[in-house]
This record gives structure tokens, sequence and C-alpha cells, in this order.
């Protein structure tokens, strides 16, 4: 305790600890703390272009009555719901079986499902448009194997292309995801399943009720990340379903149609409302706030 | 039945040979420890008995039965680790229960089996606890309750005391011994310290570089090294070993001319033929053979003292450099740099031929 009181007292103000981090704060407060609470008054206005006057709470009661962003909404959350989940556990089972010393090339595999996420979004979405149009790889392979007789209609059934577009995320962000599971696991002591090897608990008992507890903090962190990327999709149904071109819809019936998107649009497409873009941005916001207090309030350390 | 044989058993990772064929017998009840320096492959071999390393080549029986390539969960063993490797997101009672579950014993037989266990290991306050919230002593009781729950009939332990503080060291060292004595099952164990090997066993197998040096109870090792290695390793403080050359004799004795301590000639009760005369031979003696009456006197210089309380230790030099420890009863008034003679009879030292084989 007297170790701690007779430490030298600081002075509050010291001109050379401010002059080091002066820079960083300046860049923080210009190009990010302004613009969050600038975009926050620009929530409550309303009008075209730069021409925007302050209009309370009419944006967010137009959210309500906004059949587009009804649809942005739900599309949205179709995705979390269905993409995060079955990502996460396909990036863990891949993470333990690359995990297994006995699995040859382990190392070319790993690079192979991690470079994805690394890769052009250009080229592989100029890709992933070619292999599942109606006539594409996809479909070719498909009818040649004998699992659906006519080709799956990806980009004109609304159902199909939200299908197409989380097999593309799911693709480019499995990877990723594994990394950090990889990276978990081989900090796990191995004597750990040892012991459990000879103790006779089975394999499926040892990933579930060992591997998976213990990697407890990194699947909250995925789980977040994942949670917010999906949050914000834009760059797939902007790009794969020709939602960001002008005049194209994000997919069949706008089936994929998301929130970012919808921002996209508002702000750079239809008749400029930089107003209620922001006030759609501030939906984002919350979703993401919430979600991951869920999470957190989930994967909390229960008291013993 | 739980004996443990081991027959030419090898083990190579890669091109490298670590275990050079061991042939070993392990008694049902038996406390078996391997010794020896770092690197000699006493955890390998414990992992192969174990199963979490296959054999090479060469046959493992536990109970009379082949046990090569069975999986280890159905070899009757159970092992405690160095690292505990205790469940760290479970309490105390989930960490020993849980390999139960696999089991298939009824929920009631968990808990009951769980509850001995920790009367047994005094760990009854703790069972609600979480590994991280345990000492480490706790914890590796925690361990070896995990491996008293499935009933082996052999118990593995690699290294189980390392990682705890000397005094920690000798209670958990005790507790093992009892918990021998209550459970009566096969315990093969492994340490680097030899003072655990001398008080835990009954049966001591040296190894070095993979080969088995010698096995015996930890007196007849102590008093009858087969070799250079084993005199040195068992024992603290060391045994000390004087360059000598075989100088004559006769039948049953050979005269030991020791040319670092002024050409002293001691003889030595010889079991085998003399050596050549001129043949080098190295002489062995413990700290604690030297007396005041010994016949056979060596002129060394003091180097160091340590004065233990029961006894003081002597470092002292013979004039070539040679450090001789001497281990004295008497709280006799030496100081640094006397000279005296250190004396010790003839009829105790051992003798060990050039390639470090003993002769007597
Ligand atoms: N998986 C492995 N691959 C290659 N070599 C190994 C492997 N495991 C152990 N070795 C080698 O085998 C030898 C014996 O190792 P081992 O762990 O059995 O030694 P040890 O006697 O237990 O030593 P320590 O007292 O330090 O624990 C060492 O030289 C080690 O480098
Ligand atoms: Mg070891």
């Amino acid at each position: 305790m007297s170790a701690i009181s007779t430490r030298p007292k600081r002075p509050r103000f010291d001109v050379n600890g401010w002059l080091f981090v002066g820079p960083a704060l300046a860049l923080i407060a210009i190009f990010m703390v302004f613009p969050i609470l600038h975009s926050l008054w620009m929530s409550f206005q309303s009008g075209l272009g730069m021409r925007l006057s302050f209009a309370g709470l009419k944006n967010i009661y137009r959210l309500f009555n906004d059949p587009l962003f009804l649809m942005a909404l739900t599309n949205t959350f179709i995705f979390f719901l269905v993409q995060v989940p079955v990502m996460l556990t396909l990036a863990l089972i891949t993470a333990a079986l690359l995990n297994n010393p006995d699995i040859k090339f382990r190392g070319v595999l790993r690079t192979a499902i991690f470079l994805p996420c690394v890769t052009s979004l250009v080229a592989y979405t100029v890709l992933f448009k070619s292999m599942f149009v109606a006539n594409g790889l996809v479909n070719t392979v498909l009818i040649n194997l004998g699992i659906v007789n006519v080709g799956i209609p990806w980009m004109t059934d609304p159902f199909w292309c939200r299908v197409m577009i989380i097999i593309a995320i799911t693709w480019r962000w499995t990877g990723y995801n594994m990394i950090f599971y990889l990276a978990a696991m081989q900090n796990i002591d191995r004597s750990v399943y040892e012991a459990a090897r000879i103790d006779g608990v089975p394999t499926w008992a040892r990933f579930v009720s060992l591997t998976v507890p213990m990697l407890k903090p990194v699947i909250l962190f995925t789980t977040v990340t994942s949670t917010i990327g999906t949050l914000q999709l834009f760059d797939e149904v902007s790009t794969i379903t020709g939602g960001g071109s002008a005049g194209g819809a994000a997919g069949p019936g706008n089936s994929a149609l998301t929130l970012s998107l919808y921002i996209y649009n508002l702000t750079f497409k239809f008749a400029p409302n930089l107003g209620y873009a922001a006030t759609v941005s501030y939906v984002i916001v919350l979703l993401v706030a919430i979600l991951s207090f869920l999470q957190f309030y989930a994967a909390r350390e229960r008291k013993a | 039945m739980s004996d443990v044989t081991l027959r030419d058993v090898r083990k190579s990772f890669g091109a490298v040979e670590i275990i050079k064929g061991v042939d070993l017998d392990i008694k049902s009840g038996e406390f078996v420890v391997f010794v020896g320096p770092s690197g000699c492959g006493k955890s390998t071999l414990l992992r192969m008995i174990a199963g979490l390393e296959t054999i090479t080549a060469g046959d493992l029986a536990i109970g009379g039965d082949r046990m090569n390539e069975v999986d280890p969960s159905q070899r009757g063993i159970a092992m405690v680790f160095q690292s505990y490797a205790l469940y760290p997101h479970m309490t105390v009672r989930e960490n020993m229960g849980f390999a139960l579950r696999f089991a298939g014993l009824p929920k009631a037989e968990i808990r009951k089996q769980v509850d001995e266990a920790a009367r047994i290991l005094e760990l009854e306050p703790l069972m609600d606890r979480k590994p991280k919230a345990l000492s480490g002593g706790q914890r590796q009781r925690v361990a070896i309750g995990r491996a008293i729950v499935r009933h082996p009939k052999v118990f593995l332990f690699d290294e189980p005391l390392s990682n705890l503080d000397a005094e920690l060291r000798v209670h958990m060292r005790i507790e093992i011994a009892k918990l021998h004595r209550d459970l009566g099952a096969t315990i093969i164990y492994v340490t680097h310290d030899q003072v655990e090997a001398m008080t835990l066993a009954d049966k001591i197998v040296v190894l070095r570089s993979g080969v088995v040096e010698q096995v015996g109870a930890p007196l007849e090792l102590y008093d009858n090294p087969a070799n250079l290695f084993v005199a040195g390793f068992i024992g603290s403080p060391k045994m000390n070993f004087l360059k000598g050359v075989v100088e004559g004799g006769s039948a049953g004795r050979a005269d030991i001319r020791l040319p670092d301590f002024g050409g002293a000639v001691v003889p030595v009760a010889l079991k085998g033929e003399l050596p050549a005369a001129g043949s080098p031979v190295t002489l062995g003696i413990r700290p604690s053979q030297f007396t005041e009456t010994g016949d056979a006197a060596l002129p060394v210089t003091v180097d160091m003292l340590e004065h233990l309380g029961s006894e003081t230790l002597i470092y002292a030099r013979s004039t070539a450099s040679d450090l001789v420890t001497i281990a004295s009863q008497s709280r006799s008034n030496i100081a640094m740099g006397d000279t005296m003679i250190a004396r010790f009879p003839s009829s105790g030292a051992l003798l060990f031929s050039a390639d470090g084989k003993r002769i007597y």
C-alpha cells in the first residue's frame, strides 16, 4: 500500500506527453470523432443534397413506413442469422481438422483456405458471377452430376440469390476465422488432450467438451467481428447481384438488398438524401451495439 | 494382475533411435521409478507404455496381455502429467468425473467415486473451484484424483512434482508414497530427482541415452552400482571419482596408485581378473565413506566448506586440482586453505575400468 502512495505524483498536464499523442489525436478527431458526431446530427435533418433542414424525429418515422428499408433490414438479418453460424461452425471444424498433425499438406491446405480473404474483391466477384449465371459452371456441374435436373435460378430467384450470396461470403471469410481458431488451438496444452485420450473420452467429446469451451474467448471475438461484418455487408451484394450499378436492383425483387447497400443507394443513386441515409447508418450502429452486448452477455464467465 | 513387461522395446523418431532396446519386468503392486539425465528418454518410454507414442519395435504387455496396438483408454492405466493437464473450464468435481461419463457409469456412481477420491486426497473443500483458483499442490492432487477414480491397474506419473517448491515437493512425495501403500496399485514414476527416486521406489531403473544402465532396489544401486554412470548418478553429494593407475597386486587385490594425490597407493579388493599393470582405472569413494580411521590417505587442500548442521561438506583439492567432496560428521575446526589428510577405508572403495565398467 505504502509503495503506491509514495510514488511521485505526475502533473496532470505534461507537454511532452501531449506532443507525442497530439498528431494522432488530431487525426482521430478530424476523421473519426467529427464524422461520427456530424452524422448523428445529420440523422435528424432532411432534404436533398446539401440543402438540409432540421427535421427532428421525422427520419425515424420514415424508417417504419419505408418498404425498402424494411426489406433491407429483413435481408440483413437473414444473412446474419444464417451465414454467421454456418461460417463459424465450418471454420471451427476445418481448424480442428487442420490442427491434426497426422494430416498431410497441412501448410498448403491452411494457406489455400485462408487465401480467399486476401484475393481481390473484383476478381472474385467476377468469377462468382460467371460461375453462378444460368448456364455457368455451378449449374453445369450440378446437372452433370445428376443432383438437379434444371439449372438453379441463382440470379433470378430471391431464395437462391440469397443462398448464392451466403456461399460467396462464407467462401471468402471462413479461412480468415479459421486462422484465429487454429492459433488458439495451438496454444492449448497438448497434454490436456492426452489426458482425455487416456481417460477414454471419445474424439467428438474432446472436441465438444474440451476444445470448444477452451476456445470460448476466440469464438466470442469471431462472432462479434463476423456479426459486424455481416451487418455491414455491401461488397458482394453490390457487385455480384448488380445492386451497386446504376439502375440495377440488388437481386431479384431486391432480395439481396442490405442496409449498407441501401445507405449507398440513398446517398449516391436515388435523389441524395444524406440525412435519411445517416439515420439508417445509425440503425446499423444500434444493431451492432445490441448484438455485441447480447453476445458478450451470453458468453460471460458464470460465477461458480 | 497388473504386471508390466517390456521386451526389447525400441522407439525411433524418424531416423533417430531414442529408446534402444529396453527389457523390463515390473511386478504387480511395485513402485518403479525411471531416473536419468534430461533427454535420456524417460518420458518417451512412459508415453509408450501409456500408448501416447507408438512402439517402433518390441513387445509391451500389461497384465499378461500384449498392448502394443491397444488404445490408451483400454490399457487399464491412468497418467498424471507434469503440467497437471486439468480441464481449465471445469470445476474440480467435473475434472475428476468427466471421463467417467463416457465409461457409462450412472450419475450417482460417478458422484460416489469422485467423493471417495476427494476424501482420500483431502480435496473436499475445493470441489467447486476451477483449476485456476487452486495452488500448484492442489492442482496436482486433483490430477491424481482424476487418475484414482478410474481405478487403473497401473498409474503413470511423469515428473509430477517438478513444478512445486521444495517444501511442497517433500510433502507430496510422502502423499504419493502413502497413496501407493493404500491403493496397492502398480506405479511407474518418472523423475530426474534422485532423492525422489531413492525415497519412493521399490525398484529404480536408471536410463541413459535410451539404454537401461541398471535396475535394482535403491540401496542396491547405491551400494553396488554396475558402472561409473550409475555410481555418479545415484547418491548425493555425488561419489568422488579419482583417476588411478594399476600398480600391481595379487589374487583378489589390486594396488592402485593415485598420481594426482602424490602417488598414494591404495590396495583395493578385486573380484575379477587383475588388469594389466599400468592400465588406467577410476576409484570411486562416496563422500560419507571418509573416516578418520581409514587406512588409505589422500593429502588435500581445503577449498570450500558447507556447514549443513548435521554434517559438514568439505570440498578439497589434490595437487592436480582434482575436486574431492568429503562429508564429515564432526564439526572439526578446519578452515579454508588448510591442508589435511583425508582418510578412507580402502575396502569400501569401488573400482571401475577405463570403459566405465565396475571391476569391483
Ligand atoms: N516427438 C518427438 N520427435 C522427435 N524427437 C523427440 C520427440 N519426443 C522426444 N524426442 C527426443 O527424444 C529424446 C528423449 O526425450 P524425452 O522427453 O523422453 O526425455 P526425458 O528423459 O523425459 O527428459 P526430461 O528429463 O528433460 O523430461 C530427446 O532427445 C528428445 O529430443
Ligand atoms: Mg520428460
